[in-house]
Protein backbone atom coordinates (compact mmCIF):
# COMPACT_ATOMS: atom_id res chain seq x y z
CA UNK A 1 0.00 0.00 0.00
CA UNK A 2 1.18 3.50 -0.85
CA UNK A 3 2.31 5.34 2.31
CA UNK A 4 1.75 9.01 2.89
CA UNK A 5 4.18 11.22 4.79
CA UNK A 6 2.51 13.16 7.55
CA UNK A 7 3.80 15.81 9.94
CA UNK A 8 2.47 15.90 13.50
CA UNK A 9 2.72 18.99 15.66
CA UNK A 10 2.22 17.67 19.17
CA UNK A 11 1.78 19.82 22.27
CA UNK A 12 4.30 18.48 24.74
CA UNK A 13 4.68 19.03 28.44
CA UNK A 14 7.21 17.17 30.55
CA UNK A 15 6.61 18.30 34.14
CA UNK A 16 10.10 17.48 35.36
CA UNK A 17 11.83 19.70 32.79
CA UNK A 18 9.26 22.09 31.26
CA UNK A 19 7.65 25.15 32.81
CA UNK A 20 5.04 25.30 30.11
CA UNK A 21 3.86 23.25 27.12
CA UNK A 22 5.48 23.65 23.68
CA UNK A 23 4.82 22.22 20.23
CA UNK A 24 7.17 19.52 19.00
CA UNK A 25 7.13 18.66 15.30
CA UNK A 26 7.54 15.10 14.06
CA UNK A 27 8.13 15.09 10.31
CA UNK A 28 7.97 12.41 7.63
CA UNK A 29 5.85 9.91 9.51
CA UNK A 30 5.15 7.17 6.92
CA UNK A 31 1.44 6.47 7.26
CA UNK A 32 -0.82 3.91 5.63
CA UNK A 33 -3.76 5.59 3.86
CA UNK A 34 -6.27 4.00 6.23
CA UNK A 35 -4.49 5.04 9.42
CA UNK A 36 -5.98 7.19 12.14
CA UNK A 37 -4.17 9.89 14.14
CA UNK A 38 -3.61 7.37 16.95
CA UNK A 39 -1.68 5.09 14.54
CA UNK A 40 0.59 7.99 13.59
CA UNK A 41 1.17 8.76 17.30
CA UNK A 42 2.00 5.11 17.94
CA UNK A 43 4.47 5.19 15.05
CA UNK A 44 6.15 8.23 16.62
CA UNK A 45 6.33 6.50 19.99
CA UNK A 46 7.64 3.22 18.57
CA UNK A 47 10.11 4.58 16.00
CA UNK A 48 10.93 8.23 16.72
CA UNK A 49 10.43 9.37 20.31
CA UNK A 50 9.74 6.97 23.14
CA UNK A 51 9.21 9.79 25.63
CA UNK A 52 5.88 10.87 24.07
CA UNK A 53 2.96 10.10 26.40
CA UNK A 54 -0.69 9.58 25.49
CA UNK A 55 -3.58 7.40 26.62
CA UNK A 56 -5.20 4.78 24.45
CA UNK A 57 -6.56 1.30 24.73
CA UNK A 58 -9.16 -0.21 22.43
CA UNK A 59 -8.47 1.53 19.10
CA UNK A 60 -12.15 1.06 18.18
CA UNK A 61 -14.21 3.97 19.67
CA UNK A 62 -15.30 1.99 22.71
CA UNK A 63 -12.95 2.66 25.62
CA UNK A 64 -12.99 6.46 25.48
CA UNK A 65 -9.38 6.94 26.57
CA UNK A 66 -7.73 8.46 23.46
CA UNK A 67 -9.58 11.78 23.38
CA UNK A 68 -7.40 14.64 22.07
CA UNK A 69 -7.79 17.93 20.28
CA UNK A 70 -6.96 17.32 16.61
CA UNK A 71 -6.64 20.44 14.48
CA UNK A 72 -8.64 22.38 17.06
CA UNK A 73 -11.50 19.88 17.37
CA UNK A 74 -11.88 17.36 20.21
CA UNK A 75 -11.71 13.87 18.70
CA UNK A 76 -11.14 10.27 19.61
CA UNK A 77 -7.74 9.91 17.96
CA UNK A 78 -8.70 6.34 16.98
CA UNK A 79 -11.64 7.79 15.04
CA UNK A 80 -9.75 10.67 13.41
CA UNK A 81 -8.86 9.23 10.01
CA UNK A 82 -5.81 10.71 8.33
CA UNK A 83 -7.64 10.85 4.98
CA UNK A 84 -9.80 13.60 6.48
CA UNK A 85 -6.78 15.76 7.33
CA UNK A 86 -3.98 17.60 5.55
CA UNK A 87 -0.35 16.58 5.63
CA UNK A 88 0.30 18.61 8.78
CA UNK A 89 -1.85 17.81 11.80
CA UNK A 90 -1.81 19.57 15.14
CA UNK A 91 -2.48 17.38 18.17
CA UNK A 92 -3.14 18.83 21.64
CA UNK A 93 -4.40 17.42 24.93
CA UNK A 94 -8.11 17.89 25.72
CA UNK A 95 -8.88 21.50 26.61
CA UNK A 96 -10.30 22.57 30.01
CA UNK A 97 -8.32 19.92 31.91
CA UNK A 98 -4.87 20.32 33.51
CA UNK A 99 -2.09 18.60 31.57
CA UNK A 100 -0.44 15.76 33.48
CA UNK A 101 2.13 15.06 30.75
CA UNK A 102 2.09 15.58 26.98
CA UNK A 103 -1.35 14.46 25.75
CA UNK A 104 -2.40 13.02 29.11
CA UNK A 105 -4.79 15.18 31.13
CA UNK A 106 -5.89 15.11 34.79
CA UNK A 107 -9.50 13.92 34.92
CA UNK A 108 -10.04 13.66 38.70
CA UNK A 109 -12.50 16.55 38.60
CA UNK A 110 -14.73 14.73 36.13
CA UNK A 111 -14.59 11.45 38.04
CA UNK A 112 -15.73 13.19 41.23
CA UNK A 113 -18.61 14.83 39.37
CA UNK A 114 -19.60 11.58 37.75
CA UNK A 115 -19.81 9.96 41.19
CA UNK A 116 -21.80 12.88 42.56
CA UNK A 117 -24.75 12.29 40.20
CA UNK A 118 -25.16 8.66 41.31
CA UNK A 119 -24.83 7.12 37.84
CA UNK A 120 -26.26 3.75 38.72
CA UNK A 121 -29.69 2.17 38.99
CA UNK A 122 -31.54 3.03 42.19
CA UNK A 123 -34.48 0.61 42.18
CA UNK A 124 -37.66 1.00 44.22
CA UNK A 125 -36.79 -2.17 46.09
CA UNK A 126 -33.59 -4.15 45.93
CA UNK A 127 -34.03 -7.63 44.50
CA UNK A 128 -31.86 -10.63 45.08
CA UNK A 129 -30.73 -12.63 42.06
CA UNK A 130 -33.31 -15.29 42.98
CA UNK A 131 -36.11 -12.77 42.82
CA UNK A 132 -35.33 -12.18 39.16
CA UNK A 133 -34.70 -9.26 36.83
CA UNK A 134 -36.06 -5.74 36.75
CA UNK A 135 -38.25 -6.02 33.66
CA UNK A 136 -38.49 -3.35 31.00
CA UNK A 137 -40.20 -3.06 27.63
CA UNK A 138 -38.34 -2.12 24.42
CA UNK A 139 -40.22 1.19 24.46
CA UNK A 140 -39.01 1.97 27.98
CA UNK A 141 -35.47 1.02 26.96
CA UNK A 142 -35.58 3.31 23.93
CA UNK A 143 -36.41 6.33 26.12
CA UNK A 144 -32.93 6.44 27.67
CA UNK A 145 -30.79 4.18 25.46
CA UNK A 146 -29.16 7.03 23.58
CA UNK A 147 -27.89 8.54 26.85
CA UNK A 148 -26.43 5.24 27.98
CA UNK A 149 -23.94 5.18 25.09
CA UNK A 150 -21.52 7.58 26.83
CA UNK A 151 -17.94 6.27 27.08
CA UNK A 152 -16.66 9.11 29.32
CA UNK A 153 -14.18 10.23 26.68
CA UNK A 154 -14.57 13.87 27.84
CA UNK A 155 -14.65 15.41 24.37
CA UNK A 156 -17.79 17.23 25.55
CA UNK A 157 -15.95 18.79 28.52
CA UNK A 158 -13.14 19.85 26.22
CA UNK A 159 -15.49 21.81 23.94
CA UNK A 160 -17.87 23.14 26.63
CA UNK A 161 -17.17 26.85 27.22
CA UNK A 162 -19.22 26.90 30.41
CA UNK A 163 -16.98 24.22 31.92
CA UNK A 164 -13.96 26.16 30.69
CA UNK A 165 -15.28 29.36 32.26
CA UNK A 166 -16.33 27.82 35.58
CA UNK A 167 -15.13 24.33 36.43
CA UNK A 168 -17.68 24.02 39.24
CA UNK A 169 -20.10 23.15 36.43
CA UNK A 170 -21.05 19.47 36.72
CA UNK A 171 -20.75 19.28 32.94
CA UNK A 172 -22.28 17.53 29.92
CA UNK A 173 -21.40 13.83 30.33
CA UNK A 174 -22.22 13.59 34.05
CA UNK A 175 -25.55 15.40 33.60
CA UNK A 176 -26.42 13.28 30.55
CA UNK A 177 -25.72 10.17 32.59
CA UNK A 178 -27.89 11.45 35.44
CA UNK A 179 -30.64 11.92 32.86
CA UNK A 180 -30.02 8.41 31.53
CA UNK A 181 -30.87 6.93 34.96
CA UNK A 182 -33.66 9.42 35.69
CA UNK A 183 -35.33 8.37 32.43
CA UNK A 184 -34.99 4.65 33.20
CA UNK A 185 -38.33 3.06 34.12
CA UNK A 186 -36.58 0.80 36.67
CA UNK A 187 -35.06 3.73 38.54
CA UNK A 188 -36.51 5.87 41.34
CA UNK A 189 -33.36 7.86 42.14
CA UNK A 190 -34.31 11.15 40.48
CA UNK A 191 -34.88 12.93 43.78
CA UNK A 192 -31.58 11.67 45.17
CA UNK A 193 -29.74 13.06 42.14
CA UNK A 194 -31.66 16.33 42.03
CA UNK A 195 -29.62 18.07 44.76
CA UNK A 196 -26.57 17.98 42.50
CA UNK A 197 -28.29 17.94 39.10
CA UNK A 198 -30.65 20.88 39.77
CA UNK A 199 -28.15 22.92 41.78
CA UNK A 200 -26.69 26.17 40.54
CA UNK A 201 -23.62 24.28 39.29
CA UNK A 202 -25.73 21.58 37.65
CA UNK A 203 -28.09 21.97 34.71
CA UNK A 204 -28.59 25.71 35.36
CA UNK A 205 -24.97 26.47 34.55
CA UNK A 206 -25.61 25.14 31.02
CA UNK A 207 -26.52 27.86 28.51
CA UNK A 208 -27.18 25.41 25.66
CA UNK A 209 -24.22 26.23 23.47
CA UNK A 210 -24.81 22.72 22.14
CA UNK A 211 -21.15 22.10 21.26
CA UNK A 212 -21.02 18.96 23.43
CA UNK A 213 -23.59 17.22 21.24
CA UNK A 214 -21.74 18.23 18.07
CA UNK A 215 -18.45 16.64 19.15
CA UNK A 216 -19.85 13.55 20.90
CA UNK A 217 -18.46 10.48 19.10
CA UNK A 218 -21.35 8.32 20.34
CA UNK A 219 -24.24 10.71 19.45
CA UNK A 220 -25.30 10.88 23.09
CA UNK A 221 -26.63 14.48 22.76
CA UNK A 222 -25.76 15.70 26.28
CA UNK A 223 -27.15 19.16 25.45
CA UNK A 224 -30.55 17.66 24.70
CA UNK A 225 -30.44 15.58 27.88
CA UNK A 226 -29.69 18.69 29.94
CA UNK A 227 -32.53 20.70 28.40
CA UNK A 228 -34.98 17.86 29.07
CA UNK A 229 -33.75 17.72 32.65
CA UNK A 230 -34.25 21.50 32.94
CA UNK A 231 -37.88 21.16 31.90
CA UNK A 232 -38.73 18.43 34.44
CA UNK A 233 -36.66 20.05 37.21
CA UNK A 234 -38.18 23.48 36.64
CA UNK A 235 -41.71 22.08 36.76
CA UNK A 236 -40.77 20.18 39.94
CA UNK A 237 -39.35 23.30 41.51
CA UNK A 238 -42.40 25.43 40.77
CA UNK A 239 -44.98 22.83 41.75
CA UNK A 240 -43.15 22.21 45.05
CA UNK A 241 -44.54 25.58 46.18
CA UNK A 242 -48.11 24.53 45.50
CA UNK A 243 -49.65 23.19 48.72
CA UNK A 244 -50.58 19.54 48.49
CA UNK A 245 -48.11 18.74 45.70
CA UNK A 246 -45.21 16.61 46.88
CA UNK A 247 -41.94 17.14 45.05
CA UNK B 1 7.68 11.21 41.47
CA UNK B 2 6.12 14.57 42.17
CA UNK B 3 3.33 15.83 39.99
CA UNK B 4 3.12 19.26 38.42
CA UNK B 5 -0.07 19.48 36.34
CA UNK B 6 -0.16 22.43 33.94
CA UNK B 7 -3.39 24.45 33.91
CA UNK B 8 -4.32 26.32 30.73
CA UNK B 9 -6.64 29.27 31.26
CA UNK B 10 -9.42 29.95 28.81
CA UNK B 11 -9.86 33.58 27.82
CA UNK B 12 -12.90 34.76 29.78
CA UNK B 13 -13.56 37.65 27.42
CA UNK B 14 -12.81 36.39 23.92
CA UNK B 15 -13.46 32.64 23.91
CA UNK B 16 -16.66 33.11 21.90
CA UNK B 17 -14.67 34.36 18.91
CA UNK B 18 -12.41 31.31 18.78
CA UNK B 19 -14.72 28.87 16.99
CA UNK B 20 -17.53 29.16 14.45
CA UNK B 21 -19.96 27.29 16.73
CA UNK B 22 -19.22 29.70 19.59
CA UNK B 23 -19.77 32.66 17.25
CA UNK B 24 -23.15 31.23 16.21
CA UNK B 25 -24.03 30.80 19.87
CA UNK B 26 -23.08 34.31 20.93
CA UNK B 27 -24.91 35.73 17.88
CA UNK B 28 -28.20 34.13 18.96
CA UNK B 29 -27.61 35.10 22.60
CA UNK B 30 -27.15 38.73 21.54
CA UNK B 31 -30.59 38.75 19.91
CA UNK B 32 -31.89 39.51 23.42
CA UNK B 33 -30.43 43.01 23.32
CA UNK B 34 -32.37 43.95 20.19
CA UNK B 35 -35.50 42.21 21.42
CA UNK B 36 -35.26 44.10 24.73
CA UNK B 37 -34.84 47.47 22.97
CA UNK B 38 -37.78 46.68 20.70
CA UNK B 39 -39.92 45.77 23.72
CA UNK B 40 -39.01 49.07 25.39
CA UNK B 41 -39.91 50.97 22.20
CA UNK B 42 -43.32 49.27 22.25
CA UNK B 43 -43.90 50.03 25.94
CA UNK B 44 -43.19 53.66 25.10
CA UNK B 45 -45.58 53.32 22.16
CA UNK B 46 -48.33 52.00 24.43
CA UNK B 47 -47.93 55.07 26.64
CA UNK B 48 -48.10 57.34 23.58
CA UNK B 49 -51.20 55.52 22.35
CA UNK B 50 -52.91 56.37 25.62
CA UNK B 51 -51.97 60.05 25.26
CA UNK B 52 -53.93 60.66 22.07
CA UNK B 53 -53.54 60.82 18.28
CA UNK B 54 -50.73 63.39 18.19
CA UNK B 55 -48.57 61.55 20.70
CA UNK B 56 -49.11 58.32 18.76
CA UNK B 57 -48.19 60.01 15.49
CA UNK B 58 -45.01 61.22 17.16
CA UNK B 59 -44.17 57.64 18.03
CA UNK B 60 -44.84 56.53 14.45
CA UNK B 61 -42.57 59.33 13.20
CA UNK B 62 -39.86 58.01 15.49
CA UNK B 63 -40.24 54.53 14.01
CA UNK B 64 -39.77 55.88 10.48
CA UNK B 65 -36.91 58.24 11.39
CA UNK B 66 -33.45 57.39 9.99
CA UNK B 67 -32.51 55.88 13.36
CA UNK B 68 -35.73 53.84 13.35
CA UNK B 69 -34.96 52.55 9.84
CA UNK B 70 -31.41 51.54 10.77
CA UNK B 71 -32.64 49.86 13.95
CA UNK B 72 -35.24 47.89 11.99
CA UNK B 73 -32.59 46.58 9.59
CA UNK B 74 -30.71 45.10 12.55
CA UNK B 75 -33.95 44.00 14.18
CA UNK B 76 -35.14 42.08 11.11
CA UNK B 77 -31.84 40.21 11.08
CA UNK B 78 -31.78 39.42 14.80
CA UNK B 79 -35.47 38.47 14.90
CA UNK B 80 -34.76 35.95 12.12
CA UNK B 81 -31.69 34.67 13.99
CA UNK B 82 -33.75 34.24 17.16
CA UNK B 83 -36.55 32.31 15.49
CA UNK B 84 -34.17 30.17 13.43
CA UNK B 85 -31.87 29.30 16.33
CA UNK B 86 -34.81 28.66 18.68
CA UNK B 87 -36.65 26.29 16.34
CA UNK B 88 -33.42 24.48 15.41
CA UNK B 89 -32.85 23.09 18.91
CA UNK B 90 -36.45 22.25 19.81
CA UNK B 91 -36.07 18.54 18.85
CA UNK B 92 -33.22 18.22 21.36
CA UNK B 93 -35.18 19.74 24.23
CA UNK B 94 -38.51 18.14 23.34
CA UNK B 95 -38.34 14.56 22.14
CA UNK B 96 -41.60 12.93 21.13
CA UNK B 97 -41.52 9.16 21.50
CA UNK B 98 -43.95 6.91 19.65
CA UNK B 99 -43.36 3.34 20.81
CA UNK B 100 -39.76 2.46 20.07
CA UNK B 101 -39.30 5.40 17.68
CA UNK B 102 -38.90 9.11 18.02
CA UNK B 103 -40.70 11.61 15.81
CA UNK B 104 -37.94 12.82 13.44
CA UNK B 105 -36.50 16.20 14.37
CA UNK B 106 -37.18 17.77 10.99
CA UNK B 107 -40.91 17.05 11.38
CA UNK B 108 -40.94 18.84 14.76
CA UNK B 109 -39.00 21.79 13.33
CA UNK B 110 -41.17 21.79 10.21
CA UNK B 111 -44.33 21.94 12.33
CA UNK B 112 -42.91 24.98 14.11
CA UNK B 113 -42.28 26.73 10.79
CA UNK B 114 -45.81 25.78 9.71
CA UNK B 115 -47.30 27.44 12.80
CA UNK B 116 -45.01 30.44 12.27
CA UNK B 117 -46.29 30.79 8.69
CA UNK B 118 -49.93 30.62 9.82
CA UNK B 119 -49.41 33.19 12.60
CA UNK B 120 -47.46 35.51 10.31
CA UNK B 121 -49.94 35.32 7.43
CA UNK B 122 -52.93 35.73 9.76
CA UNK B 123 -51.53 38.89 11.33
CA UNK B 124 -50.38 40.30 7.98
CA UNK B 125 -53.81 39.75 6.39
CA UNK B 126 -55.51 41.24 9.44
CA UNK B 127 -53.20 44.28 9.37
CA UNK B 128 -53.48 44.63 5.60
CA UNK B 129 -57.29 44.62 5.73
CA UNK B 130 -57.41 47.34 8.37
CA UNK C 1 -25.91 21.61 47.25
CA UNK C 2 -29.30 23.21 47.14
CA UNK C 3 -31.70 23.27 44.25
CA UNK C 4 -31.32 26.48 42.32
CA UNK C 5 -34.06 29.09 42.11
CA UNK C 6 -32.88 29.71 38.54
CA UNK C 7 -35.60 27.22 37.60
CA UNK C 8 -38.27 29.94 37.85
CA UNK C 9 -36.80 32.60 35.52
CA UNK C 10 -35.68 29.82 33.20
CA UNK C 11 -39.27 28.66 32.73
CA UNK C 12 -40.30 32.21 31.82
CA UNK C 13 -37.22 32.49 29.58
CA UNK C 14 -38.19 29.33 27.73
CA UNK C 15 -41.81 30.43 27.38
CA UNK C 16 -40.74 33.88 26.25
CA UNK C 17 -38.27 32.51 23.74
CA UNK C 18 -40.98 30.35 22.23
CA UNK C 19 -43.56 33.13 22.16
CA UNK C 20 -41.18 35.65 20.57
CA UNK C 21 -39.95 33.09 18.03
CA UNK C 22 -43.52 32.80 16.73
CA UNK C 23 -44.82 36.34 17.14
CA UNK C 24 -41.84 38.68 16.86
CA UNK C 25 -41.14 38.20 13.12
CA UNK C 26 -44.54 39.41 11.94
CA UNK C 27 -44.64 42.39 14.33
CA UNK C 28 -41.16 43.40 13.21
CA UNK C 29 -42.17 42.98 9.55
CA UNK C 30 -45.12 45.35 10.08
CA UNK C 31 -43.19 48.11 11.86
CA UNK C 32 -40.26 47.64 9.46
CA UNK C 33 -42.60 48.09 6.47
CA UNK C 34 -43.89 51.27 8.09
CA UNK C 35 -40.36 52.47 8.81
CA UNK C 36 -39.08 51.72 5.30
CA UNK C 37 -41.97 52.89 3.07
CA UNK C 38 -44.97 53.76 5.22
CA UNK C 39 -46.58 50.34 4.79
CA UNK C 40 -49.49 49.24 7.01
CA UNK C 41 -50.20 52.90 7.78
CA UNK C 42 -53.93 52.19 8.03
CA UNK C 43 -53.38 49.38 10.53
CA UNK C 44 -50.98 51.52 12.54
CA UNK C 45 -53.26 54.59 12.50
CA UNK C 46 -54.36 55.95 15.85
CA UNK C 47 -58.01 54.96 15.37
CA UNK C 48 -57.25 51.36 14.44
CA UNK C 49 -54.56 50.80 17.07
CA UNK C 50 -56.53 52.50 19.83
CA UNK C 51 -59.64 50.50 19.00
CA UNK C 52 -57.66 47.27 18.71
CA UNK C 53 -55.50 47.49 21.81
CA UNK C 54 -58.38 49.12 23.68
CA UNK C 55 -60.17 45.76 23.84
CA UNK C 56 -59.58 44.04 27.18
CA UNK C 57 -58.76 40.69 25.60
CA UNK C 58 -56.10 42.25 23.35
CA UNK C 59 -54.73 44.12 26.37
CA UNK C 60 -54.39 40.83 28.17
CA UNK C 61 -52.60 39.25 25.19
CA UNK C 62 -50.30 42.27 24.76
CA UNK C 63 -49.47 42.11 28.46
CA UNK C 64 -48.72 38.39 28.24
CA UNK C 65 -46.41 38.80 25.25
CA UNK C 66 -44.67 41.81 26.79
CA UNK C 67 -44.14 40.07 30.13
CA UNK C 68 -42.68 36.96 28.49
CA UNK C 69 -40.51 38.98 26.10
CA UNK C 70 -39.05 41.20 28.83
CA UNK C 71 -38.21 38.31 31.14
CA UNK C 72 -36.87 36.25 28.27
CA UNK C 73 -34.50 39.06 27.28
CA UNK C 74 -33.54 39.73 30.91
CA UNK C 75 -32.64 36.13 31.60
CA UNK C 76 -30.63 35.81 28.41
CA UNK C 77 -28.83 39.05 29.25
CA UNK C 78 -27.85 37.49 32.58
CA UNK C 79 -26.36 34.53 30.71
CA UNK C 80 -24.59 36.81 28.22
CA UNK C 81 -23.00 38.74 31.10
CA UNK C 82 -21.66 35.45 32.42
CA UNK C 83 -20.43 34.51 28.94
CA UNK C 84 -18.60 37.82 28.67
CA UNK C 85 -16.70 37.09 31.86
CA UNK C 86 -18.82 39.07 34.34
CA UNK C 87 -18.96 36.64 37.22
CA UNK C 88 -21.00 38.74 39.68
CA UNK C 89 -24.13 36.71 38.94
CA UNK C 90 -26.31 37.91 41.82
CA UNK C 91 -25.93 41.68 41.16
CA UNK C 92 -26.40 41.05 37.43
CA UNK C 93 -29.55 39.03 38.14
CA UNK C 94 -30.94 41.77 40.40
CA UNK C 95 -30.32 44.43 37.73
CA UNK C 96 -31.74 42.55 34.73
CA UNK C 97 -34.76 41.09 36.53
CA UNK C 98 -35.33 44.47 38.20
CA UNK C 99 -35.44 46.14 34.79
CA UNK C 100 -37.81 43.46 33.52
CA UNK C 101 -40.06 44.04 36.56
CA UNK C 102 -40.09 47.80 35.92
CA UNK C 103 -40.87 47.16 32.25
CA UNK C 104 -43.70 44.81 33.22
CA UNK C 105 -45.15 47.42 35.59
CA UNK C 106 -44.83 50.14 32.94
CA UNK C 107 -46.68 47.89 30.48
CA UNK C 108 -49.56 47.48 32.93
CA UNK C 109 -49.79 51.24 33.55
CA UNK C 110 -49.63 52.03 29.83
CA UNK C 111 -52.30 49.46 28.98
CA UNK C 112 -54.61 50.73 31.74
CA UNK C 113 -54.38 54.21 30.25
CA UNK C 114 -55.53 53.14 26.80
Amino acid sequence: METRNITLEVLRYRPEEDDKPFFQTYENIPCDPDWVVLDALNYVKDEMDRSLSFRWSCHMFVCGSCGMVVDGEPKLSCKAFLKDYGDKIRVEPLANFPIERDLVVVIDDFVEKLESVKPYLIPKEEKTVDQGEYLQTPTQLKTFKQYSMCINCLLCYSICPQYGLADEFVGPAALALAHRYNADSRDVGRKAREDVVASHDGIWECSFVGACSQVCPKDVDPAGAIQQTKITSAIDYVTSFIPGVKS
Amino acid sequence: MSRKPYVREMSKTSWFLSQARYRDYILHELTCIFIAIYALIWIFGLFRLGQGPEAWQGWLDGISSPLGVVFHIFLLFFAAVHTFSWFKVVPQAMRIQRGTDFVPGNIIVGAHYGILAVVTLFVLVLAGAA
Amino acid sequence: MARSSKAVPWLVFAGGGTATAFILPVIVIITACYAFFGGFSAALSYETMHGFIGHWLIKLIVFGIMFLTLWHAAHRLRVVAHDFGIRADTPVAIVVYGLAAIGTLATIIALLNI
